[in-house]
């Protein structure tokens, strides 16, 4: 590891100015800091650490049954909250899938989001919450929805300074779904990831919104496939569909882990699979 | 770059110490306070070997930079046994000879403690769940496993 | 069972507090004062020549205190690349500095120009004459092509059976070169038995494939470390995480040209081996010179990475095999041709390509084996070293052959299996093992003969043979005044050896288990010891033990019968105590008075002495079945049952012996469906735990193991080394599973789950 300078401010105003100052670089849980470091990936002048900023954490239900999750709550956190397990399971099990519990205890939600890894366990979870990402910087607040945030792997529209601060998940659906394709049980990274959440209304999908990790250079969501199935019963023959319409909007590579035609094809049966389970919570 | 000043609690004892931001929670315990029980197989949070727990939670320490563990409470393998009497996660890994080499068994027997402290009644299903961010070559997890679900019923009939 | 009441006995191993306390010492724990820490500077790509080595940057950056290349090497021996390398992360250089940060950044900052050259990292690519050579020329040691007689040239396949890709393609390019050529070729090997030309014509069913086994990484969970110390007498001192201390002060006197006895290697407590912590590794000698330059203690410790890139991994080979049977079951003839992939210096264990054979009465056998060399580091052994990959094909195609004779796997193995006195194909006699014992203990464990499948199951068996070595070792046996007794050796322990030689010790001088202490010697120290691997420990410690501990009981019974005044035949050493078989009333004395007694007077301490080298070893077999369960739309696969038989000759520590079943199996299982070292033309493309994946315990089932004991004539107690053979069949065990769930075999391993969905798809799924 390089060596570096290390702040600890108690205030977010001055998080920020720190971070926007070059060669800086934010310490959320370090997970993935650390390891970028280790590996000579990351060299920053200076690091800012989150870690004593009063505010950040935190699971909340707000009035209107929107619930907010502060950047710098634990993914373990997460995973176990009553409130995310009930009206936004995917979330909850990408959360649990995210490497082991020594790691869950140390990663934050704000982490695995900033980083912008395509592979990121919750990503999928929060795209069909459709939740807003509330950002703090010395101009002020601004918030951007989930599925405008990342621009490639790695890359977000966050600015040198921007901070996230929290994510506003707005009325939940009624039932949702996260599978992650991978090779062992636990501690493996996506080969693929799929979260469906659905609202049924009598029988038929009122709305449904599928995202998708690691099948792109960002995060996505399936929209054509969402579209097809507004206003359907879930029969297997049109989650079937809505499998292959989900592949097609995905433009996966291949790498070490697997080709990119075997994780089009994983699309389409954990896309099937997720809005199948995604619809048997929103109609039980 | 300059060092700062930590004070940590390990074990029950205070260190205040000066250290380099760059260093570890794991380099600090081995090689700064001399306390190598916590061993390191990666270095990349993969293996489990430095568990250690913080605060009461398990946390691989070569993930934390020693910075930021200042005024935290900080338990490592070697301050398990009290009053010279094992821990009953230490005596069953004993018993049900849940090591070989022993040099994954600190990592796991912390991770297997924090887990029973958190929630003695889980199933061997999910204890092989949860304790998956412990990588073991030597046993294949049989007598490992045996050891945890001992340790749980001895502390979950004794609490 | 019940005649001894020591050895046979699950007793607690003797370093179980400090493995449970976080107090053994492990290399990396050693620490002496002042001590430097060493890092190596390796190159970043897999094939180049060295235009220059430039230092001057990294000498600038404070608390560096060495920087040494192979100009620093006394002797010339070869430490270091200097012209050429010959795979990523080859050692250059290395580097001493005062904090391991500091060590890392000055190894970054020295700049090496390369010329890059082109790369081969597929066997079956090397081999070819429009390969690039890796010794070649003349220039470099030993010779680079084949001429090879002309009668197996190319491979070919079973088309209806086989999915694989890599295959298909492999055999097409092969069809346009030259067959009588073989380049970058390291090492070769040819057994033959018979005519298997003449069996085959004989055979009702011939079944070819060819097996793809890639390169695994031991991945014993401790990285090499060594810490050295060179004082300015001139000696050395080396505490190494090791498997064998003597071979490795054997090696670093050989490379450095210096006496033996220049150097003392303390082994410390090691976190694994399985074959790859044996002779000298990569950090020793780098230590010793950095120690050397700087005069002070320098410790040398790989990252998990440099363990991927720089380590000693299993070779990957490429098998085509051939067999043929009758209808009525009977295996006429077996032939194989294998292309081990040995890296960039020649060692992989080719020989072992003979263990096609399995346990089996095969009348006619040839076996062509070839090490390659590719742009990769060298390979070292993995626990049965080679055995694993040859097996993977042999019972692979077993199974094949059954189906088509429409016999079941079992039976059909039962009735081919090799009994006492049988003709070894290319080999001697056979002895007594208990080869059907221990499959059919298996096959009663598991429930074979009524195992259901539900949809998408399936079941499958292998059985592998592995004999342990074993090697030279000294014992000394010391008893106290208080009746204890010590042992002193210098034999490293990884599985509880340690507490099987005390157990042994304890039984022969009929004291308490727990009355009986061992320490372990550094070379300085102790008598010389063979390494320990190879399952050599029981077998070779354990008779050093006993031969030990009946010197000690000889001397014993001398004592006794000069302080009891009474013939040494009437005497009898039980419970502790010397007891005269015919007195009445009783009159016997114990250990410690007679070692007091023996103090005061003239006979000294009581001391025994063992010293071995070697006996025949029986070969000793595992068998196992799995069961599985494949998800056909994902292609996972997940074990629902892992059954393991073994006989162990006699299970010294039944604890133990079990221990050494299941890690050994899911060591096999995890070769079979994860385990993989990828490369590409940058070199090794996985280096860590993220890609590279190990099985965790949320992958497994409970393993469950079943001890057989059919005596080894020549083991302590009848025991054989129970190490080695329990990772021998799994990877077939594995692939035989799979075959039954889904219909389709896969050769190439490991069976990830793309590979089963590719599977399926081109089966029509
Ligand atoms: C062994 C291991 C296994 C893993 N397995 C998985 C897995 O299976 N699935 C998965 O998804 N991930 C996995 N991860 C990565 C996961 O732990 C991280 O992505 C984690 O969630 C990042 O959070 P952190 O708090 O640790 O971030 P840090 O490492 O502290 O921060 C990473 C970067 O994110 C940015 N950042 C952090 N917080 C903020 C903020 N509030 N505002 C703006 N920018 C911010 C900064 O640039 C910072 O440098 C694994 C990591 C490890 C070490
Ligand atoms: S050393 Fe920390 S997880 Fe491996
Ligand atoms: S006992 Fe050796 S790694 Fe677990």
């Amino acid at each position: 590891m390089k060596s570096f300078e290390f702040f600890e401010p108690t205030t977010l105003a001055e998080a920020s100015r720190l971070f926007a100052e070059e060669h800086a670089q934010l310490l959320a849980g370090g997970t993935d800091l650390v390891i970028g470091m280790k590996a000579l990936t990351e060299t920053p002048q200076s690091v800012i650490s989150l870690q004593k900023i009063p505010g950040l954490t935190g699971i909340t239900t707000e009035a209107d049954n929107s619930i907010s999750i502060g950047a710098m709550t634990k993914v373990r956190e997460v995973e176990l909250s009553a409130d995310i397990l009930q009206h936004h399971t995917a979330l909850a099990e990408g959360a649990a899938e995210i490497g082991s519990i020594q790691i869950r205890n140390l990663a934050t939600v704000g982490g695995n989001i900033a980083h912008a890894s395509p592979a990121a366990d919750t990503v999928a979870g929060l795209l069909v919450a459709d939740a807003q990402v509330h950002i703090a910087s010395a101009d002020g607040e601004r918030t951007v929805p989930i599925n405008e945030l990342f621009t490639g792997p790695g890359e977000t529209v966050l600015t040198p300074g921007e901070i996230i601060t929290r994510f506003r998940l707005p009325s939940p659906a009624s039932g949702s779904h996260y599978i992650k394709h991978k090779i062992r049980e636990v501690m493996d990274l996506a080969f693929i990831g799929v979260a469906a959440a659905i609202n049924m209304d009598n029988g038929t999908i009122a709305e449904a919104r599928i995202g998708l990790a690691a099948v792109a250079p960002t995060p996505i969501r399936a929209t054509e496939a969402e579209e097809l199935l507004k206003g359907n019963a879930p029969t297997p023959a049109l989650l079937e569909q809505a499998g292959e319409a989900a592949a097609a909007a995905s433009s996966p590579i291949s790498d070490l882990r697997c080709s990119a035609e075997h994780r089009r094809e994983m699309v389409d049966v954990l896309t099937r699979r997720t809005l199948e389970q995604a619809s048997e919570r929103a109609s039980g | 770059m300059a060092k700062l000043p930590v004070s940590l609690t390990i074990n029950g004892d205070e260190h205040d110490l000066l250290i380099e931001p760059r260093k570890t929670l794991l380099a600090v315990l081995r090689d700064t306070i001399g306390l190598t029980g916590t061993k390191e197989g990666c270095s990349t949070g993969d293996c489990g070997a430095c568990t250690v727990i913080v605060d009461g939670k398990a946390v691989t320490s070569c993930m934390v930079l020693g910075v930021t563990a200042s005024g935290k409470e900080i338990t490592t393998i070697e301050g398990l046994a009290g009053d010279g009497e094992l821990h009953p996660v230490q005596q069953a890994f004993i018993e049900t000879g849940g090591y070989q080499c022993g040099f994954c068994t600190p990592g796991f027997i912390m991770a297997s403690k924090a887990l029973i402290d958190e929630n003695p009644d889980r199933t061997e299903e999910e204890f092989r769940h949860a304790l998956g961010g412990n990588i073991c070559r030597c046993t294949g997890y049989t007598k490992i496993l045996e050891a945890v679900l001992k340790a749980a019923e001895e502390i979950r009939t004794t609490t | 069972m019940s005649e001894y009441t020591v050895v046979g006995q699950t007793v607690a191993r003797v370093d179980a507090v400090e493995k449970v306390t976080g107090a053994a010492q492990y290399g990396a724990d050693v620490h002496p004062p002042g001590m430097l820490y060493g890092k190596l500077v390796r190159s970043k790509h897999a094939h180049a020549n060295i235009r220059s080595i430039d230092t001057s940057e990294a000498e600038k950056l404070p608390g560096v205190r060495a920087i040494i290349t192979q100009d620093d090497v006394p002797s010339g021996r070869r430490v270091f690349a200097t012209d050429k390398v010959l795979y990523l992360g080859e050692p250059i250089a290395a580097v001493a500095a005062t904090d391991p940060d500091i060590a890392e950044e000055a190894a970054e900052r020295i700049k090496i120009d390369y010329e890059v050259l082109p790369v081969v990292q597929d066997v079956m690519e090397a081999i070819k004459p429009s390969a690039p050579r890796l010794h070649g020329d003349g220039t470099k040691d030993g010779p680079n092509r084949r001429e090879i007689s002309g009668e197996i040239r190319t491979l070919s396949r079973d088309k209806e059976n086989d999915h694989s890709d890599a295959i298909s393609n492999l055999e097409a390019e092969l069809e346009n070169y030259p067959d009588e050529v073989y380049y970058n070729i390291s090492a070769e090997s040819h057994t033959e038995a018979g005519d298997v030309e003449k069996g085959f014509a004989e055979s009702d069913v011939v079944v070819e494939d060819t097996y793809v086994i890639p390169r695994v990484h031991q991945t014993y969970m401790e990285p090499h470390v060594s810490v050295a110390s060179a004082d300015s007498s001139g000696k050395i001192t080396v505490w190494a995480s090791t498997q064998g201390p003597f071979a490795i002060r054997s090696g670093i006197a050989g490379t450095l040209g210096i006496p033996l006895t220049q150097i003392n290697v303390i082994g410390t407590t090691m976190g694994g081996g399985f074959g790859g912590r044996f002779g000298v590794i990569i950090t020793h000698v780098p230590a010793v010179l950095l120690s050397q330059k700087t005069g002070r203690p320098v410790r040398v410790q790989m990252t998990r990475e440099e363990e991927f890139t720089d380590g000693r991994p299993a070779p990957g080979c490429v098998i085509k095999l051939k067999t043929g049977a009758t209808n009525d079951g009977r295996i006429l003839a077996r032939e194989a041709l294998a292309f081990w992939d040995s890296g960039s210096v020649s060692g992989a264990s080719i020989g072992s390509t003979i263990r096609v054979r399995g346990v089996y009465k095969i009348p006619n056998l040839k076996v062509d084996a070839y090490g390659v060399h590719t742009n990769k580091s060298g390979t070292a052994a993995y626990r049965a070293p080679g055995a694993p990959q040859a097996i993977f094909a042999g019972e692979s195609q077993l199974d094949e052959i059954a189906e088509r004779i429409g016999m079941d796997p079992v039976k059909f193995r039962l009735m081919n299996m090799r009994e006492e006195g049988d003709e070894v194909p290319a080999g001697s006699s056979e002895p007594k093992v208990g080869y059907k014992e221990t499959l059919e203990a298996v096959a009663d464990a598991a429930g074979w003969w009524d195992r259901e499948a539900g949809e998408n199951q399936g079941w499958g068996v292998a059985v592998g043979d592995w004999t342990n070595g074993c090697g030279p070792g000294g014992v000394y046996v010391s008893v106290h005044e208080d009746g204890s007794v010590r042992i002193f050796h210098g034999s490293m322990d990884i599985t509880g050896t340690d507490t099987a030689i005390s157990q042994i010790i304890a039984e022969i001088l009929t004291v308490p288990y727990e009355s009986v202490t061992i320490r372990r010697g550094d070379t300085d120290s102790a008598p010389y010891s063979t390494g320990s691997g190879g399952s050599v420990v029981t077998f070779t410690m354990g008779n050093t033990a006993k031969l030990a501990a009946e010197d000690a009981h000889r001397r014993i019974l001398e004592l006794a019968s000069e302080r009891l005044n009474t013939n040494v035949d009437d005497l009898e050493l039980r419970d502790g105590k010397v007891h005269v078989t015919s007195a009445d009333p009783p009159k016997s004395i114990s250990l410690g008075e007679l070692a007091a007694y023996s103090l005061s007077t003239t006979g000294g301490p009581i001391v025994g002495k063992g010293s071995f080298a070697r006996q025949a070893s029986t070969p000793a077999l595992a068998a196992q079945i799995a069961k599985v369960e494949v998800d056909p739309g994902t292609g996972r696969t997940r074990v629902l049952k892992l059954v393991a038989s073994q006989d162990v000759g006699f299970a010294i520590n039944p604890m133990a012996v079990e221990g050494q079943i299941e890690g050994g199996t899911v060591q096999g299982y995890a070769w079979a469906m994860m385990e993989e070292m990828q490369y590409d033309e940058n070199g090794n493309v996985n280096p860590g735990f993220v890609d590279y994946r190990v099985p965790t315990s949320a992958d497994l089932p409970t393993v469950e193991s079943v001890i057989v004991e059919v005596p080894a004539p020549n083991g302590p107690y009848g025991a054989k080394g129970v190490g080695e053979p329990p990772i021998t069949p799994t990877l077939a065990t594995m692939a035989n599973a799979v075959k039954d769930a889904i219909g389709i075999r896969i050769n190439e391993l490991p069976i990830k789950p793309e590979k089963i969905v590719n599977a399926l798809k081109s089966n029509g799924h």
